[in-house]
């Protein structure tokens, strides 16, 4: 079940694994919002070098990209919209606690199951090729095999665009 | 370098590439000293001034003299700072500046990475020093310092997308990623064949928001100083705050780079007849030009207002790279099949 070999994959692996832990650790129990972001972008971070990992460099660097903006944005969001100059410990309710700590589990189980049940081969086109343009197949599997739910997508994204901008005109 | 690349990773080579990276920082170090210095000399003479004239030679060691009393400065950390977010700003916006140099094709032969994804790679990474100004503006706990940093963040992040969208159209020209196979692509022999002609709009659009993205004259509001006294660095001092302006010059490094290979076409001649002047030859000469242009830029324009910039970004820059994006894969349809 776990094989491993000790290489410069499995000490890169083993250095994002940690970076992407702590990372979210520290994301739950640090109170201050903008450490929060930092820890998060840690994760990020992290996430983009298992893509690396894995020679999935294009998903790896639009991780980057999305995120690295994203979490300015969020930062700043954090910055405006919390008050923080009393940082007050919270109180500890057990019951909630509790109940998050199951439901924790019963997610972490759930992937994991799900994860090492999942069949790869089975897929269309089985396992994708190694190639060294995995830019060129992302976009021939968006653009030809999957062109219709990826423009479903945009139009999504297109409508929940324009019904923010009429909510916030409406408040304004 | 190619060989260096692809062969099995040895202690030796590995000694190499370290070595090669020591190389590159100090020509980068080099670089920035002197860009600095011609910087104030080029701008001086724009306004009937001298410039700096009085260490050295010619003043040729006045950004020296400069760099070392910088070093030697007292650093001071403001007591009610978030000391340890106010000591890792700086170094987080310098890591990425230094990095997005690996993909940036010199010649033929002289490279750092051959990354199949180098452009991306580039504009990934150059977000992340957004970060670390938000960072340093928020844990200086002054309010210069944080509107210096907020206003970053909303520039680069506006500024952005048309960066990314305009350079698009380079890269559905050349149908890569890869920067040295998009200077690959320029080859032909004269300079009608660089990406700049064919994608005229593109460069345009290229050009202003990479000046934005670093920061300069006449979009250099995240540190105006007539309203910001020096924006997101006001807390920092010495060596810190040294690192702040190295990055900022590291990234006018990387953006002339970015800019001869994407447009100008990397290592190329103009002309065939001038082939026999070796690459990194115009390579410089690209590269110099267009340095030279961010400082004439910096001595000729004003700076323009927030409202204003917003609006350059969002309704003129971004419309006009997307319209680019269209008529380039209308083109492309028509006229290459």
């Amino acid at each position: 079940m776990f094989d491993i070999e000790f290489n410069g994959e499995f000490a890169a692996f083993f250095v994002f694994a940690v970076l992407m832990i702590a990372g979210a650790v520290l994301m739950v129990s640090f109170t201050k919002v903008v450490h929060m972001v930092l820890s998060m972008a840690a994760v990020f971070l992290g996430a983009a070098g298992m893509f690396v990992l894995l020679e999935a460099e294009f998903l790896a660097f639009v991780q980057v990209l999305i995120y690295a903006g994203a979490v300015s944005i969020l930062m700043i969001f954090g910055i405006m919209m919390t008050n923080h100059s009393d940082s007050r410990a919270e109180t500890i309710k057990p019951l909630k606690e509790t109940l998050a700590a199951v439901g924790a589990i019963a997610l972490f189980g759930l992937l994991f199951y799900a994860i090492r049940d999942a069949d790869f081969e089975g897929l269309d086109g089985g396992t994708p090729a190694q190639t060294t343009d995995n830019t060129l197949a992302i976009g021939q599997a968006l653009f030809h095999n999957h062109v219709l739910p990826f423009e479903l997508v945009s139009v999504l994204l297109t409508v929940a665009f324009i019904g923010a901008i009429a909510l916030a005109k409406k408040e304004a | 370098m190619s060989s260096l690349l692809s062969s099995p990773l040895t202690w030796g080579d590995a000694l190499v590439i370290f070595l090669w990276g020591v190389v590159l920082m100090l020509v980068v170090l080099g670089f920035v000293t002197y860009a600095i210095f011609f910087e104030r000399k080029v701008i001086g003479w724009m306004q009937f001034r001298i410039g700096p004239n009085r260490v050295g030679p010619f003043g040729l060691l006045q950004s020296v003299a400069d760099i070392l009393k910088l070093l030697i400065k007292e650093d001071t950390i403001p007591r009610k700072a978030d000391r340890l977010l106010f000591i890792l700003a700086p170094a987080l916006a310098f890591v990425p500046s230094f990095t997005v140099l690996a993909v940036i094709p010199y010649t033929q032969k002289l490279y750092f990475a051959d990354l199949n994804v180098g452009l991306l790679y580039y504009v990934a990474l150059s977000g992340i020093s957004t970060l670390a100004i938000v960072l340093g503006g928020w844990a200086s706990n002054n309010k210069y310092a944080l509107l210096g940093g907020m206003r970053s963040a909303a520039q680069m992040i506006s500024y952005e997308v048309p960066l990314v969208i305009s350079v698009t159209g380079v890269v559905m020209l050349s149908g890569t990623l890869n920067l040295r196979g998009i200077v690959d692509s320029q080859s032909g022999g004269w300079f009608w064949d660089w990406n700049f002609i064919p994608q005229i709009v593109g460069f345009a659009v290229f050009v202003i928001a990479a000046v934005s993205e670093l920061n300069r004259t006449p979009f250099d509001l995240p540190e105006a100083e007539s309203e910001l006294v020096a924006g997101y660095h006001v807390e920092y001092s010495g060596f810190r705050f040294a690192f702040f302006m190295l990055t900022e010059y590291v990234y006018v490094y990387a953006i002339a780079g970015l800019t001869t290979t994407l447009f100008l076409g990397g290592w190329h001649a103009p002309a065939p007849f001038l082939d026999f002047v070796p690459g990194i030859i115009w390579f410089a000469l690209k590269f110099m030009f267009i340095v030279f242009f961010l400082f004439w830029l910096r001595a000729t324009m004003p700076r323009i207002r927030v409202d204003q910039l917003m609006g350059l970004g969002w309704k003129v820059l971004l419309p006009l790279s997307l319209a680019n994006i269209f008529i380039t894969a209308a083109c492309i349809e028509l006229f290459q099949r």
